[in-house]
């Protein structure tokens, strides 16, 4: 028999030692009320961007050319609900909302989800441009949290979540590929794509780190935003570059000295809009959202007479 | 590969768009199910069916990608052999479920035709599709065990039943050289042999039903389209008639 004690730390200083140390806090630990809540907020909003970006890619998956290549788009979807699933589960078991709370205040615009599920996906230049540019993005950002993240329940799924999201790029760049070999076309539709969404993904990051970043103190993040950014330009510059595509970034620059690029300045009144849920597909993207819940609140009303399920749809 | 005769090219095309076209009416459900289990469970089940789709075509023309999809995409409405129950759009919640439900009671009575098929490769995608079907039946059932219990959710689920059965009945359509087949050997009985024992699987799920109550669709051996397969198809083409010779 395993016997479980809950932990306790006298002051926050305490903590931030036990912390620094290389500690990790689990979810019946007496954690600060403040690192609750930062870490509940941050995996409530990973979540709900999972879900939110499970909806922007479902628009186009009736849609997807060939029968093999729709059930890869379809695995990909799914892998993203099912991260909502896991990182709802953990989110709840922090106690400050349930899962129904969550996805309640997300439908109702009341809670965020990152910028880039925002925006709408067009045609499906822009499904790849996702899959390609967006993926990667977030992939770069998960990767950061798990290698150091305080968190263990949120460490442990993050291990599944970036295993899979490796496949999602590869399944994004494999297509690129494809549309990058193909007709004048299909380049147009993908020049297009990275024209649109070239600057969502690369604001996915976030402005530049403040110095007093919590979640960086707390190590639940373990890099700052403006590294993460550089890396990801590191990368995809040279790589869509090399397949004949154009950056939609004029002040973009190659420093001989440093042997490295630098972007342009960038403009972060998009991002800012869509922290308040007011970007380009927003309203829409949540009124959706919203009306298929309320559609349905009759099979869950149902469920939620029954013992066994109700467990498992309320939690 | 066994030589694909006529007969069997038709009842497996037959089938293969049943299941393309119902693992097609399952993704639209993937993200707006009422709960998150079930957007994946729609997504598991969409992928299978699609899969079976897939597996069937293989053993009408090979493994290639092109050869596959040009098949399974561009045929004319009228050498499409998909029944009707597969081709409606149902925007309800309920009507999905007990499409669901009487799509995979039959999908699994239409496999064990194919369990001792003169075609091997039938006999033995018939195996791992039986198998994948087991669970799609219990996902439908365990719904509904919960659903019927509860007033406000029987009174919908029985609605859309009798809504849906009509539509459900066109599933036992033969294609037009079923009977050959038959005698090929290809498949064991025809798709109208298995109504009985289908009916009785609904009578017990959902209590007897006045079969002769239900309106009889008209039958024209899958040669005839559903109102909604031109949407549907045209949805589904969307990407690939921007140009059919490319690759994406």
């Amino acid at each position: 028999m395993v016997l479980c004690m809950s932990r306790s730390w006298s002051s926050i200083d305490d903590f931030e030692a036990f912390l620094n140390n290389g500690g990790i806090v689990e979810s019946d630990d007496s954690m600060p009320d403040e690192y609750r809540l930062a870490v509940f907020r941050f995996i409530e909003l990973h979540a709900n961007s999972e879900q939110m970006g499970g909806l922007t890619e479902r628009d186009w998956i009736p849609r997807t050319p060939g029968l093999r290549h729709k059930m890869a788009v379809i695995a990909k979807t799914q892998d993203e609900f099912g991260h909502a699933h896991l990182l709802y589960m953990v989110a709840a078991d922090m106690r400050i909302k349930t899962r129904r709370e969550m996805v309640e205040d997300l439908y109702a615009g009341k809670s965020r989800f990152h910028n880039v599920f925002h925006y709408r996906a067009k045609t499906w230049g822009h499904q790849v441009a996702i899959a390609f540019l967006v993926d990667a993005a977030a992939l770069a950002s998960q990767q950061a949290v798990f290698k150091n993240c305080s968190y263990g329940p949120y460490r442990r799924i993050l291990k599944r979540i970036i295993s899979e999201e490796g496949f999602h790029m590869r399944l994004g760049e494999d297509r690129m590929m494809r549309i990058a070999q193909g007709t004048e076309m299909q380049r147009e539709m993908f020049q297009q794509a990275i024209d649109d969404w070239w600057w969502p993904a690369l604001q996915l990051f976030g402005p530049d780190s403040k110095p007093n970043d919590m979640l960086l103190r707390w190590h639940i993040k373990s890099e700052r935003n403006e590294v993460l950014r550089d890396r990801w330009v590191q990368k995809f510059v040279p790589m869509l570059q090399s397949y004949g595509f154009t950056i939609p970034d004029p002040g973009l620059r190659f420093d001989d000295d440093e042997d490295r690029w630098v972007a342009g300045p960038i403009d972060w009144a998009p991002l800012k809009k869509t922290f308040a849920n007011v970007g380009p597909d927003s309203a829409r993207r949540i009124s959706e959202a919203s009306a298929h819940w309320e559609e349905s609140a009759w099979v869950r009303q149902a469920l939620a007479a029954n013992k066994t399920v109700n467990e498992l749809v309320q939690a | 590969m066994n030589e694909i005769s006529i007969a069997a090219r038709d009842v497996i095309l037959a089938f293969v768009d049943d299941e393309h076209l119902m693992g097609q009416q399952h993704t639209e459900w993937i993200g707006v199910a009422p709960f998150l289990e079930e957007d994946l469970a729609f997504a598991s089940i969409g992928q299978d069916e699609l899969g079976h789709a897939a597996m069937l075509l293989e053993a009408l023309v090979g493994t290639d990608d092109a050869d596959i999809d040009a098949l399974a995409f561009y045929r004319e409405a009228s050498q499409w052999r998909s029944c009707a129950l597969v081709e409606v759009t149902l925007p309800e919640w309920s009507d999905t479920l007990l499409r669901h439900w009487l799509y995979d009671a039959a999908e699994e009575l239409r496999w064990q035709l194919f369990q001792g098929s003169s075609v091997q490769l039938l006999a033995d995608i018939s195996v791992r599709a039986l198998s994948e079907e087991r669970f799609h039946r219990q996902h439908g059932d365990a719904l509904l065990d919960v659903l019927l219990r509860v007033d406000d959710a029987h009174d919908r689920i029985m609605a859309s039943l009798h809504k849906v059965l009509p539509l459900a009945l066109t599933m036992f359509d033969g294609a037009p050289s079923e009977a050959d087949a038959l005698v090929e050997g290809v498949i064991s009985g025809s798709l109208i042999s298995l109504l009985g024992d289908w009916q009785q699987r609904v009578d017990h799920r959902f209590g007897p039903v006045d079969w002769d109550q239900i309106v009889r669709p008209v039958l024209s051996q899958r040669k005839e389209r559903h109102d909604d397969f031109a949407p549907l198809l045209a949805r589904m083409l969307e990407v690939l008639d921007l140009d059919r010779t490319v690759t994406w």
